[in-house]
This record gives structure tokens, sequence and C-alpha cells, in this order.
């Protein structure tokens, strides 16, 4: 992206407050790996800063600069200045995605070497400067295995919050299920019999999924695309990156305007009708452990039989009903093991009730 | 150590969280405005004390308001998820 | 469940809607196609429609198309003059042979105009009013209206009551898409492309109406395999999240032109929908003025309502 796009972007979105008016803002940084084009980042976001105050903006008021970063880079000098520089508004997720084998098993530079040991250098910097800042993890078939050690491995490394979701496309096979859940249940095992619970979540375990759905109080959204927006690097607004020609398989890109031009508010009007009935099949409607099942509107759309949003996929069924067991088991083993210590009361007074966080 | 000692309204803990932010944004912008910006700069500057002083007259009113418990070399902090003020004192 | 059956009998058989008329030829349809399709239609017990080319039909197809009980849409300006004469539908493009034209009582005039043609022709109106029983105005450009026009809009309505006041003082129960339904209707009446009605284009295959024949949209189904309309429940109206809160029960809910604007068949544009709700306002107007005459559609109310979009009351 050139610095001209994204001031044109910038100046669009501060100069229509009334297309875009939550009290909030988050600027996430996208890339490949978004620390790469630091400097760059840098004079987007002292524009930014500068705009938004000159302008008496709201979001001068609240906003953050947020990153997915591999870490490679992450104490390197420019790294290090852009984060002196702007520390208070900045949420930044290192993504490292388990042991040092799993790590190394797709995370490679170009001549084959792992990288796994110059991202783990920079955790503890990371760690010191964002103690509260989790990892995100993605689980696909070939990371079954190694799901309850990742995470076990991820804790050890000092890090308290590892959220982490199985993908959205249909990738699994027969069997996935089970060997995920006995994977989740091991997980579930090690964080109650180890104390981990006290300091450290997991974001597969949360207390109120797996319940059947209200066909009319529950039935919003869980994707929030068409509530964000998404700029390439040739200045086109997308609904969410997702829609974007380089994330899609099958399908067009979704264009809902560009920097020049502005959001064409008709392309956003389906996805802010968009319902959790409408889009999904029977089954899920009439399903007993329906609620957490979550999904992404440009997975969706990329595996629809027509060129839509409203039709929901399902390929991640079994494995949301294998969380859902693995999940109760958690649950009933550490309110049980709380209650014959005597610490439910203590436990539910000290720790936020994790909720499910909609996309 | 921390010690749970109070605990504000929402609205009230709206009010210094907004400060908190403007703040933080004003000593971030703060390393990037210099004063060939004059316009700019002045604004910033006047605006760091203002909002400088709303920030500490709404912990001392509040303290006051509310009786908070205070210790020697500690100092309070607020916790913004749960309204509740915590009295941190050196271990 | 599906009811009719259109059948566009050459690539530029007349257009009677949103869309543009086909005129890369003047292919027609297969004529063993088309017995196919007359036997596929009364099999599935469905109403078919043919839509006429200007050109008259060859003489073998007439005999064709006899064989099953159906609608004719015609252009006014088609060759054949008898069967303009017998014609369920006569089309119009524009304004300009209206005046010539004789109408006749108990059929339907379609005129497709764009804004500019409307708003500059208001008066045409007040001449044809009297001369006719229904009158379908179809605006081929409503993805293009501007706030100024829907004020135009309004206004050229609102100027319509008194005049169709008239008429029904007179006892001529003048039917007019623009004004008229609304006050007839007690739920929602739309062109339910794809999911009451489907086309059979001239190269055989089955598609949700012409207008995604000529666009190169995909087709549904053919003759061989029969109809796959898929994720066919987003033609209904339980699937359109705006239109089933609606009550602009006129609207045409046009499905090609949703698509076309928002990329969803189950979604309007902001434009379709104040225009259809500009509409269902005037007729509450139209409702009252008719009801000073006398007693009329005692059971049918129109509420007062404070918005022209129902995008708005969902945001909300």
């Amino acid at each position: 992206m050139s610095f001209d796009i994204a001031k044109q972007s910038i100046d669009y979105i501060l100069s229509n407050p009334e297309l875009f008016n939550e009290p909030s803002v988050e600027f996430d940084f996208i890339g490949g790996e978004p620390l790469m084009e630091v400097k760059l980042i840098d004079r987007i976001c002292d524009y930014l800063k500068s705009q938004m105050y000159k302008r008496n903006h709201k979001w001068f008021n609240s906003y953050r600069f947020c990153f997915a970063t591999n870490g490679l880079l992450y104490s390197s000098k420019d790294v290090q200045e852009f984060i002196n520089k702007n520390h208070t508004h900045l949420s930044i997720e290192i993504t490292i995605d388990g042991t040092k084998a799993k790590h190394d098993l797709n995370r490679i530079y170009k001549d084959g070497r792992g990288s796994y040991e110059d991202v783990v250098k920079n955790i503890p910097l990371w760690l010191e400067q964002f103690p509260d800042c989790g990892t995100k993890v993605t689980i696909s078939h070939a990371d079954l295995p190694y799901v309850c050690e990742s995470v076990m491995h991820l804790f050890s490394l000092g890090i308290k919050v590892v959220n982490i979701n199985v993908v959205f496309e249909d990738v699994w096979v027969d069997g996935d299920d089970k060997i995920f859940e006995t994977q989740l249940l091991n997980l579930a095992d090690k964080i109650i019999d180890n104390n981990l619970y006290e300091n450290c979540v997991c974001s597969f375990f949360v207390e109120n999924i797996g319940k059947p759905m209200d066909q009319i109080l529950d039935n919003g959204n869980w994707c929030g695309s068409g509530k964000m927006l998404s700029i390439d690097a040739a200045g086109n607004f997308y609904p969410c990156t997702r829609f974007a020609q380089y994330s899609l398989r099958e399908k067009k890109c979704v264009i809902i305007g560009n920097c020049v031009d502005g959001i064409d508010s008709n392309k956003l009007r389906p996805f802010l009708t968009l319902d959790r009935t409408t889009q999904s099949p029977q089954k899920c409607i009439d399903c007993e452990v329906a609620s957490g099942c979550a999904w992404c509107q440009g997975e969706n759309y990329d595996a629809a039989d027509t060129d839509t949003i409203y039709q929901r996929s399902t390929a991640i069924c079994k494995m949301h009903k294998a969380r859902v067991r693995a999940n109760n088991y958690y649950w009933n083993k550490l309110f049980r093991k709380l209650e014959l210590e005597g610490r439910r009361e203590e436990y539910n007074a000290t720790h936020k009730k994790q909720t499910e966080k909609p996309c | 150590m921390k010690k749970v000692i109070g605990k504000v309204t929402e609205q009230e803990r709206n009010e210094i969280q907004t400060l908190f932010e403007r703040r933080n944004g004003l000593a971030e912008l703060a390393k990037i405005l210099t004063a060939d910006n004059a316009e700019l700069y002045e604004r910033l500057i006047m605006d760091m004390g203002e909002t400088g002083s709303k920030f500490q007259n709404w912990w001392d009113t509040m303290s006051q308001n509310y009786q908070w418990e205070s210790a020697e070399g500690g100092h309070w902090e607020i916790n913004f998820d749960t309204c509740e003020i915590v009295l941190v004192t050196p271990e | 469940m599906l009811k009719y059956l259109i059948i566009p009998l050459a690539n530029d058989a007349v257009s009677f809607c949103h869309y543009e008329r086909g005129n890369a030829s003047d292919r027609l349809i297969d004529i063993d196609m088309l017995k196919k399709a007359i036997f596929w239609a009364m099999t599935e017990n469905v109403n078919v429609q043919f839509v006429y080319p200007d050109k008259e039909m060859p003489s073998e197809y007439k005999p064709v198309i006899d064989t099953i009980d159906h609608a004719k849409i015609v252009s006014s300006h088609c060759e054949d003059k008898v069967l303009t004469d017998e014609a369920d539908i006569v089309v119009f493009d524009g304004w300009n042979d209206l005046d010539a034209f004789k109408c006749q009582s108990g059929k339907s005039y379609v005129v497709r105009t764009d804004k500019s043609g409307l708003f500059d022709n208001a008066d045409v109106f007040k001449s044809l009013f009297p001369k006719l029983d229904r009158l379908v105005v179809v605006i081929t450009d409503i993805d293009k209206f501007q706030e100024s026009d829907f004020q135009k809009y309004e206004a050229l309505l609102n100027a319509m009551i008194p005049i169709i006041k008239e008429e029904y003082g007179k006892g001529h129960s003048l039917h007019f898409n623009l004004l008229t339904d609304r006050m007839f209707l007690d739920k929602m009446n739309n062109c339910n492309a794809g999911d009451e009605t489907i086309t059979l284009a001239p190269d055989g295959k089955f598609y949700i109406c012409p207008a995604f024949y000529l666009d190169g949209s995909k087709a549904v189904g053919d003759m061989e395999t029969g109809l796959d309309i898929k994720n066919r429940q987003l033609y209904r109206l339980d699937h359109a999240p705006i239109c089933r809160k609606c009550d602009a029960w006129q609207c045409r809910r046009c499905v090609w032109l949703n698509r076309k604007t928002t990329l969803e068949v189950n979604t309007p544009s902001h434009e379709q929908c104040v225009v259809a709700h500009i509409e269902r306002n005037a007729s509450r107007r139209l409702l009252e003025e008719i009801r000073t005459l006398g007693e009329f559609l005692p059971e049918n109310e129109i509420k007062e309502i404070d918005y022209l979009d129902p995008f708005e009351i969902i945001k909300q």
C-alpha cells in the first residue's frame, strides 16, 4: 500500500463520522507480515493520530493499533522505536504454533529452516512490554494431534491467554472429531490438575457454550463482517479481508467501495441485515448444542452453492460438537474440584466469566 | 500488594477512562508534533495541561467522596473492567 | 410453489420489466424445445406466459403455442397487429406511441420509462386514465434515484391522486400499479421470480427471470434435467430480512435489481425500498380520498409510518 492510498482512506473515514459511528476504533494492520512495513505503518499511524486530533474526532479518545505478527522482527530497532512511540495504544499478538516441532512444520524461512528459535527469543521482551496480550492459534487437520502439547507449551513460555480455534474450511476427515476431543480432554486435565486455570486462559473452554439457541432472542449474526472495513493496497474497500480476491478460492471478490468514491452502502445492506436463522440450515436451527458454534462469512460465501453470504457452511459441525463435550467435561471437573476445596465462591468472585467472543 | 478498597459507578469509570485514554493520546501525539506546526502544537500543550488537571481532579473528588483508604508510599489504581479501586502498596 | 412459466420466444422478445431487451440476435426458441416446454408446463401444472419479439413469429409456431392456455405479452411495436389485438399485456417503451394507441378495455398496458421520462410526462397520465383499465408503469432506472428524485416522485404521485379519485367517482375502477395496487392488497404481492415464477429462455435452459438470462447468469436447470435452483429459499419472502418486515406490499421486490445493487437476491437497495414506500404512502392518501366519496375497501387499512426504508428499523 502506498502512503497516498492510506491517506485517502483515512481522510474518507475521518470525514464521514456518520458512517463510522462506533465510539472506539481499532486499526488492524494485516500482512503477510505487517512488521516488514513498520516504517510505512509508523507514518500512517502518525497521520492518523494528528488527523484525529486536528479534526477533534471522538476516536482520538479511544483507539488502538493492532497487529498479529510472526514475531521475527519484534526486537528490531525500527519495531522497538515504533512500540515506544505508541505503546499505550498498541495491541500486538505474536503467533506461535506451539512446540518447536509443531511450529517448524509450517513456519519456515525460504531456505527451509524453522523459525521457532528466532521467534521464541523475542517472547520475553514481548511479554515484558505487553503482559496481557495473548496469542492466536488456528488448528487445521494436520495440527490436531498437537493441540494439547501446543497449548501447554505456550503456557510454559509465560503466555497467559491462548486464543485458539479450528479453521472454518472443509478440511476435516472422519475421525478428526474424536482426535480433537481426546486432545481437549487431555488439555482440560492438564490445566485443572496443574492449577493453570488460576492464571491462564485457553479460549476453547468457555462456560456458556453448547446450549440450544432461541430463534428470536439469539438470532444475531456471529461474524462481524460488514461492521468493519478492510482496505487493500489499491484502496478498495471490503466488508472483511476474507472477501478480498487473495483470500477467496472459488468466488469473485466482494468490493463495497474504494477510498476515492467511498462506500456503496447498498452493498453493505446484506451484511447488516444478516441473522443467524436466515443463513442457517434447519439442522443448525434445531441443534441442541448450537451456542458457541461459529462461522466465517467469507468462508460461507466461498463455500456456498451460489454467490451469497446467506448459506452457512457447516464444515465444523462435528468439531464443534467434540469441543462442546470436552468443554462440558472441563467445567464439570473444575467446578467439582473447586467445590471439594471450598473455593468455588472465591473462584466465581475473582474470575471474570469467559464468554465466547464473536468475530 | 494490591487491595480492593472501593468501587465507582460505571459513569464515573467512563469519565476517568476517557481522560486516561486522552492523556495517553496527547502524550503520544506530543512525540510527533513539533513547534513547526504552531497552531496544533499550542493547542496540544494547552490540552495536555487541561486533561492532566481534569484527571487529577477526578481522583481528588472521588477519593473525597468515597473516603478511600490510603497508605504511605502507595497509590490508587482503577480496574476498568470491574470499576474497582485498588490500593497498591510496595511489597 | 411454482405457478408461472415465462417463455421469451426469442432473444429480442419485448422487455416488460426493469431489464433491457436483448439485441444480440433474433434467435428464436427451437420449436421442439417449445413443444417440450409446453409439455413440461402442463405436467407441472403451471401457467404459461409467452413473451413475443417484434418480428412476426413463423407460422409453424402458432399452432404449437395454441396447444396450451396462455397469456401473451407483446410490444406496441409488434409487426403482427392481430397478435397485438389479442395480447393480454401490451408493452410500450417510453411515452411516444401512447397517445395514438387505441387502448382496449379490460387489457393491461405496461409503460417502461426512465425517471426523467416519467417526470416529463406527468400530463400524459391525465389523458390515459379515462381510456384504460389497467396501467403498469415500470421505472427502468430505480437504482439511479437520488434524493431530489424521491421528492419529485412523491410530488408526481400526489398529483395523480385527484385524477384517480375522479375516475373512481365516475365508477371507473382504474388499476394503476403505482397507486392503486397497495390499496387492494392484504399481503405481499411481488414478482416472486425464482419462487413462484421461472423462465425458460430461447437457449432451452431455465433462468430465474428473463433478466438473468440476458445478463449471462448461470442457468438453473434445463428441460432434460429439470429445475435446479440452488439456495431457492433465498427467493422466498421469509428469507428476505428487510422485505419480510415490510408492508409496501405492492413492491415488485425485483430479485434481479436486488442482486445488481446489493449482490444478494434477497436484499433490496435503498432506492427500491424508498420508491416502494413513496408509492405506499401515496396509496394511503389515495385510499383516504376515495373514502370521502363513500364506503371503499373498509377492511383495508394502510398505517401511517415514519420511515421510507425498513432497513432503518432493522438497524435499530
